[in-house]
């Protein structure tokens, strides 16, 4: 009892000794918590099922059917196998104006009462008047309208009624409509993450090209007069929805498939819709999790750093323990259990981080009900992250600390650090080299384990940025030049949220990254004093030398930034399955871009180092 | 100056300094570590700096050497005059025109004795092949070069310092300036030392030598003493005769 | 010379007084030119009268005769006492100790200068030991009997340089 007492007390000293270390290993490990948290968030909204919740409360249907005209619904309402149904009401398409945004619409016609298959969900307002709309919540969202604000719909004026979900689309951006084509029917698929049973309706756009994007359609829902009010003989009616409730046991994709085996695209199961549903959520996930992963590198790499330079610092606090009797094992267990609190710390802090930001991250399923506002962290997300933020503590500190721990005191007191190695190769070559290059070299090659965990690092950041400049080229090619604002003006919530949290991600990464090479190179500079002075004393210039050290860094770096260019585009492939190496030319950049600003942190430490006095370094190293 | 200095001609002083100070802190706490020294030290002379520590007299190499910038006076090498030399032109002088020699020997301790002798020729940017062949030649001048490819951490005290003391001749400096050569070495390792400076003086090396230890002064032509910062005192030692060494006969009771 | 000496060089065998010489000149290299040659018959001599040395022999030889001396038994008791002896021969610091207080007290001199004439002299004595030293060839016996001086008149320079320190404190308290 009494050990462990003290090994608190020692482990509070110490916190308080270096309380900015502490912090930054805490900042570290908690943004790698916070963005799993998220993930896990993300994944706990798909597995609650809020799909099932809405198709309960909105009376969603098993089937959906689009026919060319009313009387082909007869057949389907009474065949056998179909409970009930509702329909066939118009579809007509229009063009929606709001604010000066523009997108497409299909305007779904109802009536006023209520159905018993697929009466969407109020989430706001009333339902369906004459001159009054109402809109599905995402293409609400998207389109910046709230009940009560006035929109064009066709050249009309109508007011938002209500905004309302439903089970029977999929909510808007439909990532996996491609079909939506022109009188020439082309399909264009651009995602093969779609599950092939999904079918999408086949509606004509409305006449206006000047909107390129092709899965801009958002749904509302107008009287049935207002609905065909809005068709013309230049844009007649062709389409009618049928909702279909099936008998149990529900096998919509048989039924889809007896009754629309010529005719695929006319038809919808739910099933397909719950898995576009999910891919919205699944898209998010593709962002969050690799980013997890990455930022949870970084922090291994960012407490190695940290706490590599402190080791030798508690080597030389063996003589203090000793007075109260410790050993080199005591001190290393002293060094664990502390690393270990704060990273179950800096887990609690990740994970209300996460938790509060989770809202930001899981929107766009905001079709679906019950997903607004923070949901619930499980039991299993907060013993996944405490066990990330362990792995990442043991993972930095064990082998420093069994180290430690065999050390014999004797050594532990002389602070016997581990001296430099000796690359007698390495050596001969830098002779051939200008001073700057010999001595870049050369103090590469005397700590080489320094020189791997700095490549690491800028391994893992340029990873990061890899797969960011990927999605940024992907998305680009997907809604084919139009970035997070469709050509109508009307932001796309996926892009935007899936933006959002990268953008996050890699500030989160850039801030880490910048972090770590600060340590790294204030370390390196630091344990170079005194060979730096020693240069300076046989006649090298302050500028050769700080040109060395920043050298240093920038070789050791290179090859963590050349290898972060697959690693980052295989990460991202392994994320989302597909996609086209960005641009050559931006590769190029972020990995020129990554060493410039590795150079650039190096030179100031590195100038100040060399301004001090030769004598007042060397004096105190020989101390 | 005396006639006699005069007689010798401006030319054969190497290192002159006028009113040389250093000083640390301000009002009060002001330390004159360096108080206004006035020293010749010609060609071919063995100079020993001694005096209790704390006298300046390492401060007083430092600003030799252009390790250190002076607060004030003057200070020629070689009749050129280096006391407001820019950080490029003080590395020159490192470089080419002054040796210095530690206390704690401050060899690299990665590098084997010839790497360590040969890195100021390199610095000085003599090819490799160069630098290697002058560093082999210096560490046979110091009795060495079976050692060349040894560690520091394979040679003793006094080798490493008779290392460290090759390294400094490796460009053909001026003078030598040693800062406590056998500060940190045994009595045995200290004669290693001493022999080697005598060679060197009887090759015609300029030499200055900060020291307390009475041994290595007494290699000197000449020693002065500092005691807070300033010169107090200049023995001239001469050779004395045969003879004098019958008065330390302690054999006669 | 000390009696002692030429007795302990006899004790390994009979010999004359040319080979106790060429034995002390060997262990005393530079030191021992500076011996008087004729100091050894002296010593002789006197051992002989005390009875601590008998004569030999006498050898003869083309050049005349030579003595052979060796030592009597109460001789080598002697060797063996002196052997076991252990009175270092003792340095005068007490003389000088009372010079400078002296030379103080009475105003007749400056103890500051005394204790620097002296301290040049060791300082020249101190040079003229090491070269030599340096001059011998490692190891030789000569040259263990030089380090044992220099670092002789190595602490008594030390004792100086505090000597000087102390008389400047009270100086400067004047």
């Amino acid at each position: 009892m009494g050990t462990a007492l003290l090994v608190f007390r020692l482990a509070i000293r110490d916190v308080r000794r270096h309380v900015a270390q502490a912090a930054l290993l805490v900042v570290a490990i908690a943004a790698a918590a916070a963005t799993l948290t998220m993930a896990l968030a993300l994944n706990g909204v798909t597995s609650q099922q809020p799909y099932a919740a809405t198709r309960a409360a909105a009376k969603g249907p098993d089937v959906v059917a689009y026919l060319t005209s009313a009387s082909q619904a007869k057949s389907l309402i009474h065949a056998s196998g179909v409970a009930s149904s509702s329909g066939p009401y118009p579809v007509a398409s229009a063009v929606i104006r709001f604010h000066g945004r523009i997108a497409d619409v299909f305007a779904e016609g109802r009536s006023p009462a209520p159905v018993a298959v697929d009466q969407p969900l109020l989430t706001a307002g009333d339902w369906v008047r004459p001159d009054g709309v109402v809109i599905e919540r995402t293409f609400a969202d998207a389109l910046g309208v709230s009940v009560g604000d006035e929109v064009s719909v066709g050249g009309r004026s109508f007011v938002v009624a209500g905004i309302a979900v439903t089970a029977a689309q999929a909510p808007y951006p439909n990532l996996c409509n491609g079909t939506l084509l022109g009188p020439d029917a082309m399909e264009s698929r651009f995602s093969n993450a779609c599950p092939p049973s999904f079918k999408i309706p086949t509606l004509s756009l409305s006449g206006h090209r000047e909107l390129s994007s092709s899965d801009d359609v958002g749904l509302i829902w107008t009287t049935e007069s207002d609905a065909i009010g809005l068709t013309s003989p230049a844009d007649p009616l062709t389409t009618y929805a049928l909702n279909l409730k099936l008998t149990p046991p529900v096998d919509a994709q048989a039924f889809a498939y007896e009754h629309f085996q010529s005719n695929p695209l006319a038809v919808a199961t739910w099933e397909g819709i719950a898995s576009e549903d999910g891919l919205l959520v699944r898209d998010g996930q593709g962002v969050l999790q690799p980013g997890a992963l990455l930022l949870a590198l970084l922090a291994i790499a960012s407490v190695a750093v940290l706490v590599g330079r402190r080791l030798s610092e508690y080597a030389r606090r063996v003589g203090l323990l000793k007075a109260v009797g410790g050993t080199p094992s005591l001190v290393a267990v002293v060094f664990l259990v502390e690393n270990l609190v704060l990273a179950l710390f800096a887990a609690l802090v990740g994970l209300m981080a996460g938790w509060l930001a989770s809202p930001l991250v899981v929107k766009p399923g905001a079709a679906l009900v019950g997903s607004a506002g923070a949901p619930a962290i499980s039991v299993t997300t907060v013993a996944e992250v405490v066990g990330l933020a362990i792995v990442v503590s043991l993972a930095a500190t064990l082998v420093p600390a069994i180290r430690a721990a065999r050390g014999s005191t004797v050594a532990a007191l002389n602070d016997i650090g581990r001296p430099p190695r000796r690359r007698g190769t390495l050596i001969r070559i830098s002779t051939k080299l200008p001073i700057p290059a010999l001595y870049g070299l050369r103090l590469v090659a005397r700590r080489p384990r320094r020189a791997l965990l700095n490549g690491a690092n800028i391994a893992v950041t340029v990873t990061g940025i890899v797969a960011v400049l990927a999605f940024h080229a992907y998305a680009d090619d997907k809604l084919s030049g139009a970035s997070a604002l469709t050509a109508g003006g009307l932001s796309n919530p996926v892009i935007n949220r899936d933006e959002q949290m990268l953008t996050v991600i890699t500030v989160m990464i850039l801030t880490l990254a910048v972090l770590n090479a600060l340590f790294t190179t204030w370390a390196m500079v630091l344990d170079a004093r005194r060979s730096s002075a020693l240069m300076r004393a046989l006649g090298a210039r302050a500028r050769q030398v700080s040109s060395g050290l920043v050298l240093a860094q920038v070789l050791s770096a290179l090859p963590g930034a050349i290898l972060g260019v697959p690693l980052g585009f295989g990460l991202f492939t392994a994320a989302v399955h597909g996609g086209t190496l960005p641009p050559v030319s931006w590769l190029v950049a972020a990995v020129l871009g990554t060493l410039v600003a590795m150079a650039g942190l190096t030179i100031v430490p590195a100038t100040m180092g060399t301004r001090q006095p030769v004598t007042e370094v060397l004096q105190a190293e020989a101390a | 100056m005396t006639k006699e200095e005069a007689t010798k001609g401006v030319e054969s002083l190497l290192l002159r300094t006028q009113g040389l100070r250093k000083e640390y802190g301000r009002d009060e706490g002001l330390v004159r570590a360096v108080d206004d020294v006035d020293l010749e030290v010609t060609r071919g002379e063995t100079l020993a700096v001694m005096g209790p520590s704390g006298c300046g007299k390492s401060t007083l190499l430092h600003l030799l050497g252009g390790l250190d910038r002076p607060s004030g006076g003057e200070l020629w090498l070689d009749g050129k005059r280096i006391d407001r030399l820019s950080e490029r032109g003080l590395a020159r002088l490192r470089r080419w025109d002054i040796g210095f020699v530690f206390q704690a020997f401050h060899l690299m301790d990665e590098l084997t004795a010839r790497e360590n002798v040969e890195l100021p020729a390199l610095i000085a940017g003599r090819s490799s092949r160069q630098a290697g062949v002058r560093a082999l030649e210096l560490l046979d001048q110091v009795g060495l070069a079976d050692r060349a490819g040894h560690l520091p951490s394979a040679l003793s005290g006094g080798q490493r310092q008779r290392v460290a003391i090759a390294r400094s001749l490796v460009n053909e400096p001026l003078v030598v300036l040693a800062d406590e050569p056998t500060g940190n070495l045994d009595s045995a390792a200290t004669l290693e030392v001493l022999r080697l400076f005598d060679h060197l003086h009887a090759s015609g090396q300029t030499l200055v030598i900060v020291t307390h230890d009475e041994r290595v002064a007494a290699t000197a032509d000449r020693i002065v003493s500092m005691r807070d910062g300033a010169l107090v005192d200049e023995i001239r030692l001469t050779g004395g005769t045969r003879a004098n060494l019958r008065d330390l006969m302690t054999l006669e009771r | 010379m000390q009696q002692e000496v030429v007795l302990a060089l006899l004790a390994k065998e009979p010999s004359q007084g040319y080979q106790l010489r060429a034995r002390l000149n060997d262990a005393l290299g530079p030191l021992g030119e500076a011996l008087n040659a004729g100091q050894i018959y002296v010593v002789l001599g006197r051992l002989e009268k005390t009875g601590l040395v008998s004569l030999e022999g006498v050898t003869g030889t083309r050049d005349g005769e030579r003595k052979v001396y060796a030592l009597t038994p109460s001789g080598q008791e002697r060797v063996s006492e002196w052997l076991a002896e252990v009175t270092w021969p003792k340095p005068d610091l007490a003389e000088f100790h009372l010079k400078l207080i002296a030379a103080a007290a009475a105003g007749l001199a400056d103890p500051i200068g005394i204790v620097d004439a002296q301290r040049r002299e060791l300082l020249r004595r101190l040079r003229d030991v090491q070269r030599a030293e340096l001059e011998e060839p490692d190891g030789s016996d000569a040259a263990l009997l030089l380090e044992g001086i220099v670092l002789r008149l190595q602490a008594d320079l030390r004792w100086l340089e505090a000597c000087e320190a102390n008389w400047t404190t009270r100086r400067r308290k004047q």
